[in-house]
């Protein structure tokens, strides 16, 4: 995987990192994380481990669906 | 072959003609198909843009449509061939069912863009990748430039649509 | 093969606008290209069958993450 890839993925990370500490709206930090899961990706498809992506893929997603069922929006 | 970069506009060129007549054949600027849908189309017409634009990229947003068809399409072909697009399709038209959407978009914009893509790579013209960068950049043009802009272009080619097929309140 | 650099420089360009943009609707379609671009990026690094897969269901997870993010939000509005 070349160095571009290998920058930008780093940078979607970091990104995604500082964006969630800094945000205070918490459906601005369930985006950020969003961000930051996507950077951790090509890292992983680039060794070959295709099943623990399409696992990780399956499983990230629930878990922020089961995020967003506990922590519901209040009625304004 | 052409040189690389004239290869990736002019496929960029095809993606975006391909989902976009797909998607207004399939009606998305009418209404948004789930509650997230109309919630961004409304922000989108508070921050200055056209609501049917906005129900359009509310659409795109919550399920896969002709442009995820076109962008996984694209990917079927590259890495296994006329046998990987339809595959591909298959798996959009799963992912439809689970996000609750009752439409056909996705899974048409998946088929026409694989024998689209197939054709142009066997024709010698164009490479598989060459189509996967070109639907990343006509997706950048609707959704990641300027949502106003974006959702008047899309209310205009909304209505010359309504005008051209009949079908639409 | 510049397909994978277009890919990574629109990732990163879209990631900037997701945390420049104040609105919290109007993120989410900067966070679709973010997914759309490191679907590219998943599929041009491993040109294998099981690559489709895993592009499909990354891209699948994605947008069902987005389409939960925002009927949450829409959750409050619709009570009359």
């Amino acid at each position: 995987m070349n160095d571009v890839v290998i920058f930008a993925s780093v940078l979607l990370i970091l990104i995604g990192m500082t964006a969630a500490i800094f945000n205070r709206d918490p459906f601005d930090k369930l985006i950020s994380i969003s961000v930051l899961i996507a950077g951790v990706f090509p890292f992983i498809v680039e060794r070959g481990f295709l099943d623990v992506a399409i696992a990780t893929a399956l499983i990230a997603p629930l878990s922020t669906i089961f995020t967003l069922m506990v922590c519901r929006r209040v009625q304004v | 072959m052409l040189d690389e970069p004239i290869r990736i506009l002019i496929a960029a060129l095809i993606c975006w003609f391909n989902f976009m007549i797909i998607d207004l054949i399939f009606k998305l600027p009418e209404r948004g198909g789930v509650s997230g849908a109309t919630a961004i189309a409304q922000e989108v017409e508070k921050g200055g843009g056209k609501l049917n634009g906005g129900y359009m990229m509310g659409n795109i947003v919550s399920s896969p449509d002709a442009s995820a068809g076109t962008l996984l399409a694209s990917c079927g072909v590259y890495c296994a061939g006329l046998p990987g697009g339809l595959f591909a399709a298959l798996l959009v038209y799963i992912g439809n069912r689970i996000c609750y959407d009752p439409g056909y978009a996705g899974t048409t914009g998946c088929i026409t863009a694989t024998f689209i893509v197939f054709g142009a790579v066997q024709s010698g013209w164009f490479a598989a990748s060459d189509f996967i960068a070109g639907m990343v950049i006509a997706i950048l043009t609707i959704q990641g430039l300027s949502s106003v802009y974006a959702s008047r272009l899309i209310a205009r080619l909304w209505k010359i649509r309504c005008r051209l097929l009949r079908g639409c309140t | 093969m510049i397909a994978i650099y277009v890919c990574a420089v629109i990732a990163v360009y879209a990631a900037l606008r997701v945390i420049i943009e104040r609105n919290t609707m109007r993120k989410l379609p900067f966070l679709n290209v973010v997914s759309f671009a490191v679907t590219g990026i998943i599929a041009l690094l491993l040109p294998h069958p099981i690559t489709i897969a895993a592009a499909a269901a990354y891209f699948v997870g994605s947008t069902l993450e987005s389409n939960a993010i925002a009927s949450t939000w829409a959750g409050g509005i619709k009570k009359p």
